[in-house]
């Protein structure tokens, strides 16, 4: 008879699932590529030329901020699988196997951000290289970073495949919280010239958060990074994982009747 | 064993599963029979911990699927009604996955797998993305995974449905492999003849109730006295089903259309006195038909429902 697998087994064979789907998705990687190589090397390079008067060079600002738009984006996609795989019943399956569900959110959020990772580990190097700091301990602390924002991103999306049930509201949904998170923040522009309203809402965005540290990370000459920083971004990983796995539970057992 | 003591699921206000107490015993193959919606496939949910029950209990090997999920999951191998498994992955790939993350070992791991798609006739397109594949070889792959799995409680919700004859005969015979090694099988199903066919008792469900639980001949054999004669006459004759029913075995008689359905205990004996009385008043007995209970009759007695 088959002997109970171990806990950090069952996490290694949850991420794998997640590899394993992306590497039969290599579309899905050239278009984000291709998108990612358009924005950096054709709409920051057009956008600093514009920006050239600010006391700031923005080609680098815009760089770093690309990478965290970018993993935010890949992070949410986790939430659309596990919404695909309830409607297709593969909840079921997944949940009938030997390890709890704590367990299996805790995989899926971690598999959502390892495939993010993925994605963007050449993008951060390229990132590296243009800004001038290919340093291998830079870029594996903002990977880090990274990986940790992209944990919570995936458990906030796994939070809103939990809580919506029809599949047009949940496309809706997810397209909104991307934006939001990208938008609001200091990802792509500088606090400082976001409408005055925003403002506050985005000094408290882990996306800003995230930016920043890499930022300090890779641009430490221009940029620095606060305890707040980490603070805002554990905190993020924390609520939104425990939301996940509380959604889940109510989900499943508030169910569907079959 | 596996114990389910006053189980009900409900989901908000359905009771999907009802008050269901029932045990199923080591090393048996116990048919789970019902309509679909009966609640078969919430009753094995609650098995498998993916439910808890709104009441009750279900204790597996005497562990609680409600305390103690994780080992009750580890006994555990379920092969869905429809197939639940990434279909961008291939057939290799998905039993691989499986058998890691259910604790097959190493060693053995990759041997059973080729055996079994080796069984299934599956060794050609088991490197193939399973979304192309036909329904059939689809659901194939999913009784594959528990049958690479061999747990120690294998459930399998309708195993052989989208399959031809010689793959259900096969699934048959691996099932009663399975159960040979040790396993405990529940086979949820609608369709009798495998009920029948694989099952030492049968659970019959309906409207999420458990209305009976026996071995296929005990339950057939409850309804004995229930035979039913069937005779296609040339032209029918009004008051033959009176004149039947004078005989004391004959419990029920009636006309449908030009056939004489007679109800009655051991039709077999009286079989031939039937045949006189009915031509003695002038019938023309064109054809007869002796029909004993089958499990059809069984569920249908006692759900007042029929299977198909």
């Amino acid at each position: 008879m088959s002997a109970k697998p171990s806990t950090l087994s069952v996490i290694r064979w949850l991420v794998e699932r997640d590899l394993r789907t992306l590497v039969k998705s290599p579309f899905i990687i050239i278009n984000r590529t291709i998108f990612f190589l358009i924005q950096l090397f054709v709409f920051a390079v057009l956008v600093s030329r514009l920006a050239s008067s600010l006391d700031f060079n923005y080609f680098d600002f815009y760089s770093v901020g690309l990478v965290v738009s970018t993993i935010t984006s890949i992070a949410f996609i986790i939430g659309e699988d596990l919404f695909e795989e309830e409607e297709l019943g593969l909840l079921d399956y997944l949940l009938s196997l030997p390890f709890g569900h704590s367990l299996f959110v805790l995989g899926r959020a971690l598999g959502g951000a390892v495939r993010g990772l993925i994605y963007v580990t050449p993008m951060m190097v390229l990132v590296a290289y243009v800004d001038g700091n290919l340093s291998p301990v830079g870029i594996a602390g903002s990977l880090v970073v990274i990986f940790i924002l992209a944990t919570g991103i995936s458990g906030l999306s796994i939070t809103l495949a939990m809580l919506i049930r029809n599949a047009n509201r949940f496309d809706i949904t997810i397209a909104l919280a991307e934006l939001a998170t990208v938008r609001v923040s200091a990802a792509i522009y500088p606090l400082f010239y976001m409408p005055g309203v925003l403002q506050p809402v985005a000094s408290y965005s882990p996306v800003t958060s995230a930016s920043n540290v890499v930022r300090a990370i890779i641009l430490p000459a221009s940029y620095s990074s606060g305890v707040y920083d980490w603070v805002i971004l554990l905190l993020f990983v924390g609520i939104f994982f425990g939301l996940g796995s509380a959604f889940l539970f109510r989900k499943i057992e508030g169910g569907k009747f079959e | 064993m596996i114990e389910f003591k006053d189980v009900t699921k409900s989901f908000k206000n359905v009771d999907a599963v009802k008050g269901v107490t029932c045990e199923i015993r080591d090393r048996e193959v116990f048919g789970l029979l019902g309509p679909n919606g009966a609640g078969k496939t919430t009753l094995i949910m609650t098995m498998a911990t993916v439910y808890n029950p709104t009441r009750g209990e279900v204790f597996v090997e005497g562990h609680s699927a409600s305390a103690e999920p994780d080992k009750v999951k580890a006994l555990i191998g379920i092969s869905f009604q429809d197939p639940k498994y990434d279909r961008i992955l291939s057939a290799r790939e998905i039993l691989e996955w499986h058998a890691k993350v259910t604790g097959v070992e190493k060693g053995v791991r990759e041997k059973r797998i080729d055996e079994v798609l080796a069984k299934f006739g599956l060794t050609g397109e088991a490197r193939k993305r399973t979304w192309t594949l036909s329904g059939g070889t689809k659901k194939k792959i999913e009784n594959a995974k528990v049958f690479v799995q061999r747990p120690k409680i294998a459930v399998f919700d309708e195993p052989t449905a989208y399959l031809d004859v010689p793959s259900r005969l096969m699934v048959w015979d691996m099932i009663d492999e399975l159960r040979d090694e040790g396993s405990t099988v529940v086979l949820a199903t609608n369709m009798m003849d495998e009920a029948d066919r694989m099952s030492d008792r049968v659970g019959i469900m309906s409207r999420g109730e458990m209305v009976r639980v026996g071995e296929p001949a005990a339950l057939k054999g409850s309804l004995r006295g229930r035979d039913v004669i069937e005779m296609k006459l040339g032209v029918p004759i009004p008051e033959l089903p009176g004149e039947v029913s004078k005989v004391e075995e004959v419990k029920e008689a009636r006309f449908e259309g030009d056939v004489l359905k007679i109800v009655l205990s051991n039709g077999r004996g009286l079989l031939p006195h039937m045949i006189n009385v009915v031509t003695a008043k002038g019938g023309t007995v064109q054809s007869v038909n002796l029909k004993e209970p089958s499990l059809e009759d069984v569920f249908l007695y006692y759900t007042g429902m029929k299977l198909s």
